[in-house]
């Protein structure tokens, strides 16, 4: 079974491109978190028909109403001939401040659109779903476990990070740009993906800006939901606080009005 | 629009119709970031049959294949991917050949230099061993795969 000794290096800098500040700020303002969503990937030797009502059962006290995501409605056999669709979820659980969404290999909890809960409530909230799945039962082998956040910007957000395409060495500005790469810090392995061409669902209605998205997951190796799951989420979380600092320029950091603890 | 539709493409968000995706190119596969890396491993450790028999594995077993209605291990497949990158396999002789078991785990054969058969199978838990040509076998915990990997494959 994987262990719960920290996998992610100590002094995280050497050798990965980003330079993680010494200190991070506790909080910001605006904040710009999109969504969060933490998910885990796995097995089971329980058939998919079964699977919703046996986590309904144990969540519907806190999670009373569900809904039917479009995916489901895809015929199983074409979902399978899709990587990408097989780890979709299929039905979403909804309570005041989060929503659970189950697939077949795939069971993940997330923030409401715009309403970042702050991690000692996710924290919370992620141990509490991990005793109830355990419950449920039909969870097998860990595959991927991962936390995600969705960042959104007003405006290009390319002119605030310390990330950006050149060409013959000069800044692209000015034109729509998408930049996704792929980092590995120790067992942690980060998507980040940074758009100045996105839409985003605001709270007043459609919004263009810049999106930053950063997912970070530990393989099956090192991770086991029951077993050292919520260390590992905290892991992911915190490393993807430390990439965001790093990204963002001071002048961007200062209109986020950071405080410290 | 309140929310943000994670269902169809799992994000967040959606692109600007200049950023969206271009006419498929049937002979260009582009890999997702995070498997790319994997993949391209497979293709050079193994070679195009052992990398597609893996992505077969990998996507269209589902539960209640093997004994007990076992599914390919996640934490077997992790430990052949370590495995791989620390092996080296003799050119010239026979490629290596994958197979997935019956307790859902995924079994690595090819020939040492002399033409006797090495075979590894990953499971849950580490990796059992056999080598031919010493009639040696033995297990190890996913720790040791590296060593393993550079001993039997060197």
């Amino acid at each position: 079974m994987p262990e719960d000794n920290v996998l992610i290096p100590a002094n995280m800098n050497d050798g990965f491109p980003i330079q993680i500040p010494d200190r991070l700020p506790v909080h910001i303002d605006p904040c710009p978190i999109v969504q969060a969503i933490f998910e885990t990937r796995f097995v089971s030797p329980q058939p998919w028909a079964t699977m919703p009502g046996l986590l309904f059962a144990e969540i519907r006290e806190e999670y009373p109403e569900q809904k039917t995501l479009p995916m489901a409605q895809l015929p199983e056999d074409l979902r399978r001939q899709d990587p990408t669709l097989l780890i979709l979820p299929l039905i979403q659980f909804l309570s005041d401040n989060f929503l659970i969404q189950l697939g077949p290999r795939v069971v993940s909890l997330a923030t409401k659109p715009n309403a970042y809960p702050g991690w000692s409530a996710i924290e919370q909230e992620l141990k509490w779903l991990v005793d109830r799945l355990k419950a449920a039962g039909f969870v097998g082998e860990t595959e991927r476990l991962s936390s995600r956040y969705i960042d959104f910007f007003d405006g290009d957000i390319f002119t605030g990070l310390r990330l950006g395409l050149q060409i013959d060495d000069k800044p692209l500005r000015g034109t729509q740009t998408d930049v996704t790469t792929f980092l590995r810090r120790g067992a942690l392995s980060i998507r980040l993906q940074v758009t100045n061409g996105a839409i985003v669902a605001a709270k007043d209605g459609p919004a263009s800006g810049s999106v930053l998205d950063v997912d970070a997951w530990f393989a099956s190796m090192d991770a086991d939901l029951f077993g050292n799951g919520l260390v590992r989420f905290a892991e992911a979380h915190q490393a993807i606080k430390g990439l965001f600092f790093g990204l963002i320029k001071p002048e961007l950091l200062s209109k986020l009005n950071p405080a410290y603890e | 629009m309140t929310t943000l539709s994670l269902a169809a493409k799992s994000s967040a968000y959606s692109l600007a119709e200049g950023l969206r995706e271009p006419a498929a190119a049937s002979s260009i596969r582009r890999g997702a970031p995070d498997e790319w890396a994997r993949e391209e491993l497979l293709l050079r450790k193994l070679g195009p049959k052992g990398w597609g028999r893996v992505y077969q594995f990998r996507n269209y077993y589902e539960p209640g294949w093997g004994e007990k209605g076992r599914v390919l291990s996640p934490r077997a497949l992790d430990a052949f991917f370590r495995f791989l990158e620390e092996a080296t396999f003799a050119a010239g002789r026979t490629g290596p050949s994958v197979f997935l078991t019956d307790r859902g785990g995924i079994e690595l054969c090819w020939e040492d230099p002399n033409g006797k058969s090495v075979q590894v199978e990953f499971t849950t838990t580490g990796a059992e061993f056999y080598k031919a040509a010493t009639d040696e076998e033995g297990a190890v915990a996913f720790e040791r795969l590296a060593p393993l990997a550079r001993r039997l494959s060197g």
